[in-house]
């Protein structure tokens, strides 16, 4: 069973993918792949768009003979992914609080 | 499909973006194509799904993107559109309220206006006397001048002087005339355009607010 998966989660999530180490691409379509079923086409857009909004710079890389396009998280996406994570946190405890009874908190 | 193919196919779906856009798009996949390795070539075109549907992600993505930097445009839009769904009723009930404070203003508007008309149409009309009378009367002058010296040829002295001096009159009269002529040639044109100017001028800023408007939704 899956959930869908909305476009703020999916910034989320690319955030604190990025905010690992910065990535490029494939890689960061390859991390989130393995816990989530997205297509190999929905990250171009994300990540486009986080760059725009300033939460994302890029720089290039040589590799293997050819510039590869890092991605880097900036302040401003550091801030708007603090707000990803408290956001996640209530919204979790809502659901488990229904799933199980409070048990939670 | 190889991965030129597909590559050239996403191109041409991305055609409508600008020129940045679809660079950073297709350099993104280029790359990812790259990372995947030659290898997987078959496989990443098989993941990806149709260029076209990839572009059209990108699409929406960006007509979303782009829609935001307008925060005035997108924000009248909704509010005007709230306007005009205001209910029959509350609009009765507000043309009702209106009406005590609607009917003494519209009386006043409607002075003011009359008011501005009488003051245009007297000052045209003493422009018309000036012009028609001044002239008129240096005519009639010279005539009246010239008539009466025959009555005095029983003193030829003045009655060739009052004739010289009619005469003089009638010249002037009738140089007066062409000025007169010279200057409504010069100025009702303009002046006529003038008012037709400002005439036109509130209805013309509604037509351009209409057609700005209509822009946007677009």
């Amino acid at each position: 069973m899956s959930y869908p998966i909305g476009s703020s989660l999916l910034d989320g999530i690319v955030l604190a993918v990025v905010e690992r180490e910065s990535t490029y691409g494939y890689r960061i379509t390859q991390d989130v792949q393995k816990v989530l079923e997205i297509s190999e086409s929905t990250l171009y857009p994300v990540l486009r768009r986080l760059q725009k909004d300033g939460c994302l710079t890029t720089y290039d890389e040589a590799f293997a003979g050819r510039n590869r396009r890092y991605y880097k998280i900036t302040e401003h996406g550091r801030a708007r992914l603090r707000q990803h994570r408290i956001d996640w946190q209530n919204y979790r405890s809502g659901i488990d609080a229904i799933f199980f009874g409070g048990e939670s908190q | 499909m190889n991965r030129t193919e597909y590559m050239a196919a996403l191109r041409r779906a991305l055609a409508v973006l600008p020129e940045e856009e679809r660079a950073s798009a297709l350099r993104y996949y280029e790359e990812y194509f790259d990372d995947a390795g030659p290898e997987n070539e078959q496989k990443v075109i098989a993941d990806l799904g149709a260029p076209e549907q990839v572009a059209a992600q990108i699409l929406a993505d960006y007509r979303e993107v782009a829609a935001v930097p307008q925060p005035g445009g997108a924000a009248t839009q909704p509010q005007k559109r709230r306007w005009r769904g205001v209910s029959p009723w509350l609009l009765l009930v507000l043309v009702l309220l209106a009406i005590p404070v609607g009917i003494p203003l519209a009386g006043v508007l409607l002075g003011l206006i009359a008011a501005a008309l009488g003051v245009l149409l007297s000052v045209v009309l003493v422009a018309s006397v000036f012009i028609v009378i001044i002239p008129l009367c240096l005519l009639a002058a010279g005539v009246i001048l010239c008539g009466f010296s025959f009555a005095l040829w029983g003193a030829p002295a003045s009655a060739v002087t009052t004739l010289g001096c009619g005469l003089a009159l009638f010249a002037l009269g009738i140089l007066v005339t062409l000025l007169m002529v010279k200057l409504c040639t010069l100025f009702i044109p303009p002046l006529f355009r003038l008012l037709v100017a400002a005439i036109r001028w509130p209805f013309d800023r509604i037509r351009n607010r209409n057609h700005k408007t209509g822009g946007e939704t677009e």
